[in-house]
């Protein structure tokens, strides 16, 4: 009802219907139809409608109240006189109408019941509706999520799509900077162009010129095919020379080498000849010097004699002097005796054969005794010593050493020669032992110098020259000859010959 | 003319020990040779210069040296200075070169006049004898007569001209 009447200031009709339908809403709301009401809710509304028809004809006086205002106001009246009029036309219409409505109600009413069925299943299909609007609404989340995501894309995307317009910007505005640049360059190359045109007559100027030229060069080719032809020509002469001048140094280098073997020859001969000239040289000095002496005392001897007894005959002095001059010269026969035989040791060829160094020892030892009878001296020879050397020369070798041995053992008592082969040594060697006067073995040095002597011819006669020719007959052999000596206690003289036994 | 006393048994060897260092007395020769037969004819020679002199002979290179140093056989004997020593080049054991060359090198024995014999004709003997120090050299000759003037000569020359150095502190 209070809906009703705050609608009082419409058309009484019109809140009429409003209150008719508020009655219907009144029922719909109330949930069950209840006729009493509903005409109670009518007569309600009929009191109103009457209220409504007293407020009209308060508000008609107003209205013409107003009319008396003003005239438009009364038109405006009139207008609303016939309005009213109208209306009240039409509220018959209304009311027809009403009683349309009335029944139109008791329609609704029988159609409630319907209605109401159909508002249960409306509620059903409301609340599935609600239920759908659940997962809609988590469908509607997500895809808000999917949007936003979108938007924020869309906001990278926007600010890429600023960055790539600043670099266009950029590009734009190098761009300018490259057209002023091209604007340069295209300056030059019109400068070139210009200079190029210069360029251009001055080749044509150049061209001229070796067009000449080049009638020139057809000249100097010929000259250069000639001088071609000719250089050939003086090269193939060069390889024919070189050829031969290869073959002169391979003849060359032979011929070096022949000579280098020549040179080498000639230094071990010219070596070998050198040594001879010292020996030579020695041995003339040697002789020179000591054949001398003996010619010195002949002439001395035979002076003093002359001299001294050139009025009386020979005294025993006189004999002394004489005697003198003999050994003189019989000192000269040996020595040119032991000479000569150096030199044949020196000259002659060496012949080896098989030699019985025990039984030519023996022999030599024979013949000393048979030159001094009487002599007793225990000689030792080992049997069976054999060797492949030239028997002359041994022959002289073991007269010299056991000559030697014989002699310097003449002033002993018990005297002993030794001869064998010692093997204990690193090298063996034959040996000539003797216990006779012995040398000082200070002087070993000098005992195969030529003429060199350790004793005076007083102590024991002798030339001096035996053992040179012993150590020269053995070094001819290929062997080597040295010795040990004491003052008193003898020596023994070693040799050997090359390894080489029988 | 016979001074000859006997078999020309030279002139024994003088000892040391009864000789003063160049003795009033009488000079001394000191003769270095091997050959006996040389020995003879020097001997001969210088009895024929008629200077009054004494000889001391020695055989060898060795005992050359053993006498003028007062070494080996002549040990503990007061050493001697000979006014002149003839020394032949060819000796035994020491050669006549080496002995000069060795009285040389001795502080005592460096000053006394040495006459170099020598059979050989060899030049190279004379430039090593008066690199050595000889004071002169002197070809035996052959023949007697020459040689005899020879050492006559050297006699007279070294004995009687000549003045010996004088003595050296010792």
């Amino acid at each position: 009802m209070i809906a009703v009447q705050q609608q009082a200031n419409q058309h009484p009709t019109r809140a009429m219907s409003t209150a008719a339908g508020e009655g219907v809403r009144v029922f719909q709301h109330g949930g069950g139809v209840d006729a009493g009401s509903y005409a109670r809710a009518m007569l309600n509304i009929l009191e109103d409608a009457a209220a409504e028809r007293e407020r009209l004809a308060e508000m008609q006086r107003a209205v013409l109240n107003v009319l008396e205002d003003s005239e438009g106001e009364k038109l405006r009246l009139q207008e609303t006189q016939r309005a009213v009029l109208n209306i009240l036309d039409d509220s018959a219409e209304e009311k027809a109408r009403l009683g349309d409505t009335q029944r139109a109600v008791l329609n609704i009413l029988d159609d409630f019941t319907h209605e109401k069925a159909r508002l249960d299943v409306t509620q059903k299909a409301v609340l599935n509706i609600l239920e759908d609007s659940g997962l809609e609404k988590a469908r509607l989340a997500d895809t808000q999520k999917a949007v936003l995501n979108i938007l924020d894309d869309a906001e990278g995307e926007k600010l890429r799509l600023q960055a790539t317009q600043k670099a266009i910007l950029n590009i734009l505005d190098d761009s300018a900077e490259e057209r002023i640049q091209l604007a340069d360059t295209q300056r030059a190359v019109l400068n070139v162009l210009e200079d190029a045109e210069d360029e251009k007559l001055r080749l044509h100027a150049t061209q001229k010129a070796v067009l000449n030229i080049l009638d020139d060069s057809a000249e100097e080719k010929a000259r250069l095919a000639d001088t071609q032809r000719a250089v050939l020509n003086i090269l193939e002469d060069i390889e024919v020379e070189k050829k031969k001048v290869e073959q002169v140094n391979v003849d060359l280098r032979t011929e070096i080498a022949e000579r280098a073997r020549a040179e080498d020859a000639l230094r071990h001969a010219k070596a070998s000849a050198e040594d001879a000239n010292k020996e030579l040289e020695a041995f003339s000095y040697s002789v020179a010097h000591d054949l001398r002496a003996p010619l010195r005392s002949i002439d001395g001897f035979s002076q003093a004699l002359l001299e001294d007894y050139a009025d009386r005959p020979l005294d025993a002095e006189g004999c002394r002097y004489l005697g003198n001059v003999r050994k003189a010269a019989q000192q000269m026969g040996q020595l040119i005796e032991g000479l000569l035989i150096l030199s044949r040791v020196t000259q002659a060829e060496l012949h080896r054969e098989r030699v019985d160094l025990s039984a030519l020892a023996r022999s030599v030892l024979e013949r000393l005794e048979a030159m001094q009878p009487g002599r007793d001296v225990e000689c030792v020879i080992q049997s069976d010593l054999l060797v492949h050397a030239d028997p002359r020369l041994m022959d002289v070798v073991l007269m010299n050493f056991l000559g030697n041995a014989w002699k310097f053992t003449g002033k002993r008592m018990g005297a002993r020669i030794e001869f064998g082969l010692q093997t204990d040594a690193e090298n063996p060697a034959f040996f000539v032992r003797d216990n006779g006067a012995g040398f000082d073995a200070a002087y070993a040095n000098k005992l195969f110098g030529v003429f060199q002597r350790l004793h005076t011819t007083r102590e024991f006669e002798g030339t001096g020259i035996g053992l040179a020719t012993v150590q020269r007959i053995i070094r001819r052999h290929g062997g080597t000859v040295w010795a040990e000596g004491e003052v008193n206690r003898g020596a023994t003289f070693y040799f050997t010959l090359d390894g080489e036994r029988g | 003319m016979n001074d000859l006393s006997g078999p020309a048994s030279p002139p024994e060897l003088t000892r040391a020990a009864d000789r003063q260092q160049y003795s009033s007395a009488g000079k001394l020769i000191l003769l270095a040779e091997d050959n006996e037969h040389d020995e003879e004819l020097v001997l001969r020679a210088l009895r024929k210069s008629n200077v009054m002199h004494e000889t001391a002979v020695v055989r060898d290179g060795a005992e050359a040296l053993d006498y003028l140093f007062a070494t080996g056989k002549y040990a503990g004997s007061s050493p001697v200075l000979p006014n002149v020593m003839f020394l032949d080049v060819k000796l035994p054991k020491i050669d006549g070169l080496e002995v000069l060359r060795r009285i040389r090198e001795n502080e005592r024995t460096k000053l006394i006049p040495v006459v170099v014999l020598t059979s050989s004709k060899q030049d190279k003997d004379r430039l090593v004898a008066y690199t050595n120090g000889a004071n002169s050299f002197v070809r035996k000759p052959i023949e007697f007569a020459e040689f005899s003037d020879a050492i006559r000569h050297l006699a007279l020359y070294w004995l009687t001209l000549n003045e010996p150095p004088p003595l050296l502190s010792a």
